[in-house]
């Protein structure tokens, strides 16, 4: 099904990787994207908005790094008006803790790089309740070689196993530092069953799992206030109004 | 010598790939690429079974062959290449045929050599 297309929601394109806006858009929409959440760590203030470009889609989002579990909720709720995709790089047991008890994170991400697997049936069931997306990193898997390569493999076999098990959404992202990490949908797909992912689930981790998430932050066509939204009879005035947005 | 009959044959799939680079990189480079990291990834055993090669390579396209039930890993093997000899590529599997003249005809004839700093300027 072509409908929700292909996203992939961690995707950094800073002025330090030499890289522009527009080669990040061309190889992605080469490989068969129809849209990407552009995540810049929060202290590089390179947040880029939301934008959409004949089909394809940018995505404004930030990608928080702190080692403070304490600081994380505050940082979280300063950037979760601002910007679309709120991404929570993880690391050790506390952040990724705080980070899928709080239903204002989108997505958490770099959480196994460890030698210790950061991810536990705890931690499962607090993602489920509150919608916190893990995200396998699929980007170790191509860039590590050898041990570290093995490593990777078993904790995502492991998050696998638990998200089966707590119905925990779940991305898959090829956390592209530069135009040169994105791989295609299909590649990701077939790296993702290098770890038993069958390829039902790897399309709902490209497609409609984040397509729901990029969603359910936008206000709808016509939103006014809570509860306020303005409800147009023809199609033609709700399609005016998507362009001014 | 006499011919395998069609039965005994090994079935083949053929992947139309396309190496998106800043710079071009040459054949035999990809080849070795290609072998290290299905080396790297599956290992002597399924290094084998998949029965790799690199047929064609011309401007940055290519066709791999491949056994029929292995494309999936020969995609990983694909995707998890980083660099040939010091250039930065994708590897980018334009889709799967059967026979070489399909892979040809349907993926790679008449598709342009895609250069992101060219593509660029339409999206800004």
């Amino acid at each position: 099904m072509a409908d929700p297309g292909y996203y992939d929601l961690n995707v950094r394109c800073t002025q330090e990787s030499g890289n522009t806006i527009g080669e990040i858009i061309a190889v992605a929409r080469r490989l068969g994207y129809s849209g990407i959440a552009i995540t810049n760590p929060d202290n590089t203030k390179q947040i880029v908005p939301s934008a959409s470009f004949d089909g394809f889609e940018i995505i404004s989002g930030v990608e928080i790094r702190t080692d403070n579990a304490s600081k994380l909720h505050g940082i979280v709720n300063k950037y979760r008006d601002r910007v679309d995709i709120v991404v929570v790089s993880g690391g050790s047991e506390s952040i990724n803790r705080a980070a899928v008890e709080n239903p204002g994170v989108d997505l958490l991400v770099n959480f196994n790089i460890a030698q210790e697997n950061g991810f536990n049936q705890v931690l499962a069931k607090a993602a489920s309740e509150n919608r916190v997306a893990i995200s396998f990193d699929l980007g170790d898997l191509i860039h590590l070689r050898g041990g570290s390569r093995v490593q990777a493999l078993t904790n995502c076999r492991k998050n696998l196993q638990l998200v089966r098990k707590y119905d925990v959404p779940f991305h898959l992202s090829s956390n592209a530092r530069s135009w040169f990490d994105l791989r295609a949908p299909r590649e990701i797909a077939s790296l993702a069953a290098l770890f038993g992912m069958s390829a039902e689930e790897a399309v709902a981790g490209l497609t409609t799992i984040p397509h729901s998430i990029v969603i359910r932050n936008r206000p709808p066509v016509g939103y006014i206030n809570e509860g306020v939204q303005l409800v147009y009879k023809d199609a033609d005035a709700g399609s005016m109004n998507e362009e001014d947005c | 010598m006499k011919l395998l009959p069609p039965t005994l044959r090994a079935r083949t799939r053929y992947l139309a790939i396309e190496v998106i680079s800043q710079d071009p990189v040459r054949r035999e480079d990809v080849i070795r690429e290609l072998f290290s990291s299905a080396g790297s990834l599956l290992g002597d055993v399924g290094s084998s079974e998949c029965a790799l090669r690199l047929l064609a390579y011309e401007d940055s396209k290519g066709v791999v062959r491949c056994s029929h039930d292995r494309t999936g890993n020969v995609r990983a093997v694909l995707a998890s290449i980083t660099e040939v000899k010091g250039t930065k590529v994708i590897i980018h599997v334009l889709g799967v045929s059967g026979t070489v003249m399909g892979a040809t005809k349907k993926y790679l004839a008449g598709v342009d050599v895609f250069n992101p700093k060219e593509q660029s300027h339409i999206n800004e």
